[in-house]
């Protein structure tokens, strides 16, 4: 059976990309999340609202350890599953202004945003490569692209995953396995609930913060048969705030 | 396992994996060029060698492994290390 793993998808961006997956694509969806469970059935549910198979895993994404141990798990206990979408989405931002930054705030954020990036797909790329076809997603931000104040420790690890999204691709696009990267601008979830959006807004040449389920339907594009040739790629979706 | 299993088990399985003829696999034939790998085509090696043996080789047992007869070596002392 063929698997589309999606960290952090109990909420937000992720959540929408569970959804869509499971509504246009014959992928079961495995919904990994590391703290909110509740979150985490409630996307379960949408998933099989669609008739798809749908699947919680929980593991935090910046435990390498935590994250190879259930994943071997899993795959032991399903031994004919096969990931062949990765869609690495989990990430934490902690906001403040450099020169107050704390050390912590600036490890945790890396950890999960960046170093997240390195554990999950370290695991899964060996059966892609074995399986020689895959598809990889990192979400990224137009923080990592441009830069935001306010979110260096965000901005770096998002950046660091924009240049890791180009070098990987290059490493495996003769296994035909894309690797790209969605670069999102404002987009209404909790990530974002707490920005003033009637301020905001004016910077936004839409006029207005995207939704969520716009974002997936770039991410279920990407992860398609379709989209074989775009590797190393970061597309931006932000309403015209940067390009 | 002792030597001649390993090589047996390992030639078997290079066959298989990799399409080549079994008379092309000699102990002092070169292991990269005889197997036509790239740099990727290695992570179906360690998962080959690891389904016969389970011993999962790394990147650091590659180096100065030229011939079979080195990678049979290397083999050879990683399963006797795994069994003490």
């Amino acid at each position: 059976m063929k698997y589309a793993l999606v960290t952090g998808g109990s909420r937000g961006i992720g959540s929408a990309i569970c959804e869509i997956l499971a509504k246009n694509t014959d992928y079961n969806i495995l919904i990994n999340y590391n703290s909110n469970k509740v979150a985490a059935e409630k996307t379960l549910k949408l998933v099989e609202s669609h008739g798809t198979k749908g699947e919680i895993i929980s593991f935090n994404v910046a435990d390498k350890e935590s994250v190879d141990s259930t994943l071997d798990n899993w795959q032991k206990n399903n031994p004919d599953a096969w990931i062949e979408v990765l869609v690495n989405n989990a990430g934490i931002n902690k906001d403040g202004l450099f020169m107050w930054m704390k050390e912590e705030d600036w490890s945790n954020v890396v950890n999960t945003s960046l170093n997240g990036f390195y554990n999950v797909t370290q695991f899964v790329i060996q059966k892609m490569l074995r399986k020689r076809y895959g598809r990889i997603v990192n979400m990224v931000s137009v923080s990592g692209v441009k830069g935001t104040p306010g979110q260096t420790n965000y901005s770096a690890a998002k950046g660091g995953v924009v240049a890791a999204t180009k070098a990987l691709a290059q490493e495996v696009a003769k296994r035909n396995i894309t690797v790209n990267a969605v670069a999102p601008g404002f987009i209404k979830t909790d990530m974002t609930s707490e920005l003033d959006e009637n301020e905001l807004v004016k910077l936004v040449p839409a006029n207005r913060f995207g939704e969520a389920w716009e974002v997936a339907e770039l991410v279920n594009f990407l992860v398609s048969k379709n989209a074989s040739y775009i590797t190393g790629e970061i597309v931006n979706i932000n309403g015209g705030i940067y390009s | 396992m002792e030597m001649n299993e390993i090589i047996e088990k390992v030639n078997e399985v290079l066959v298989d994996e990799f399409e080549v003829e079994i008379d092309t696999i000699k102990p002092d034939a070169n292991l990269r060029e005889t197997l036509d790998l790239d740099s990727l085509d290695y992570v179906d090696l360690v998962v080959a060698i690891e389904s016969i043996s389970g011993v999962k080789l790394g990147e650091e047992d590659f180096k100065g492994i030229e011939t079979f007869q080195d990678f049979y070596d290397v083999l050879h002392s990683k399963v006797a290390e795994k069994q003490d």
